[in-house]
């Protein structure tokens, strides 16, 4: 549970009076592991579902998810030293400023990968990849269409609001967050998940049956 | 701003505080009919409660956690490496004399545990130290002449064999 703090906040401003800003929940795991580098594990173990689901959600390949995983957290072990927490109190309790600044890195190796991928076109997420279950298989069959509808809804948004549903939506980041991962305000941040709800909306509503125009009975 | 922007933005507030609700588990209010400015759209309602439920999160094969978890444990050995091997470590003046000079420990129970990280370079310091006054010991007895009545009574004996050898 974050806790309210004081602390100076931006190490490189002295001048700036210190500031009342929100403990990041991850600050006890950052410091230990800035301090020794073998304790980032508890960090890694924290974001890999997180950040392996991001870049599914982006990349559509389990393997390129995999490659991106891994930069990232190398990545994020390498630079540790240099990251400063920046938490305000507008964040909010349990905002973390680590996760927006791992979920940057993310953002910027999946950029890459994407770039690397788009060589060799891969495979729209793959509904079958849905959890079953086996002693309902009607049920399945309908919830797996559903999904896949879902999902086909949020692959057809434009890049910018398909990042911010998935990372609303499956990481649950705050607008804040969000906001702070993809570098836009947090009011354009709320329009972008609006106007993406809208267009996901206009793609499941159920489509009007087309009219037979058969022969008439006589 | 124009109105049509300012209403967008609006919406998209309300929409916001309901999805806060929502993925929080939190009991969502029912809106007031009489108030529409607070109602959330049906349809993004809808499209909110089937992007919660269909859109799962993934999580790698336990075999590429693993395999990821000893890689980042290996750069992070090699990240701890320059400050376990004392190349960041700050050189202490070796003490001479004092109740400690002795024990090659006494410096090591003086220093906090968060200092005791670069104990390697600290350690060979000491232990140098030992040996080069243990070279000047055993140099210092070879090259001494010895007064003691047993060790010229000794020597002679010594003298005495050696020609009687050759």
């Amino acid at each position: 549970m974050a806790r309210p703090v004081l602390w100076r906040a931006g190490a490189a401003r002295k001048d700036a009076a210190p500031r009342l800003a929100h403990l990041d929940r991850d600050r006890p795991l950052v410091e230990a592991a800035q301090a020794d580098p073998t304790q980032f594990d508890a960090l890694y173990r924290r974001y890999l579902a997180p950040v392996y689901s991001y870049a599914y959600y982006e990349l559509g390949d389990h393997h390129a998810a995999e490659d991106a995983t891994e930069k990232t957290f190398l990545a994020a072990l390498t630079n540790l030293e240099r990251f400063e927490d920046r938490a305000r109190p507008a964040d909010g309790d349990g905002s973390s400023t680590f996760k927006v600044w791992l979920f940057q890195i993310a953002r910027n190796t999946i950029a890459n990968e994407r770039r690397a991928l788009r060589r060799h076109r891969t495979a729209p997420l793959d509904a079958a990849a849905l959890a079953r279950d086996p002693l309902d298989v009607e049920r399945d069959a309908t919830r797996r269409d559903e999904a896949a509808a879902a999902w086909r809804a949020v692959g057809k948004l434009p890049d910018d609001r398909r990042k911010a549903v998935v990372l609303r939506f499956v990481d649950e980041l705050s607008t804040a967050e969000i906001a702070g991962v993809l570098g836009r305000s947090e009011g354009a941040v709320r329009v972008l998940i609006h106007r993406a709800l809208r267009s996901v909306a206009r793609e499941l509503e159920p489509k009007p049956k087309p009219i037979r125009r058969g022969r008439t009975e006589r | 701003m124009t109105i049509l922007g300012r209403e967008a933005e609006v919406d998209a507030l309300v929409t916001d505080a309901y999805l806060e609700a929502l993925l929080a588990g939190r009991p969502i209010e029912v809106p007031d009919p009489k108030s529409p400015r607070d109602a959330v759209d049906a349809a993004v309602r809808m499209a909110s409660a089937r992007l919660t439920r269909d859109l799962p999160r993934f999580h790698p094969s336990f075999r590429f956690e693993e395999r990821l978890a000893l890689r980042l444990a290996e750069a992070a050995a090699t990240l701890r490496l320059p400050a376990a091997a004392g190349g960041e470590a700050d050189p202490i003046p070796f003490r001479i004399s004092g109740p400690g000079a002795a024990d090659p420990l006494a410096d090591l129970r003086l220093l906090d545990d968060d200092e005791r990280r670069p104990l390697l370079i600290r350690g060979a310091m000491a232990a140098s130290a030992l040996s080069l006054a243990g070279a000047a010991w055993v140099a210092w007895r070879r090259n001494r002449t010895a007064s003691a009545r047993m060790a010229r009574a000794i020597r002679a004996a010594h003298a005495r064999r050696a020609p009687e050898a050759g």
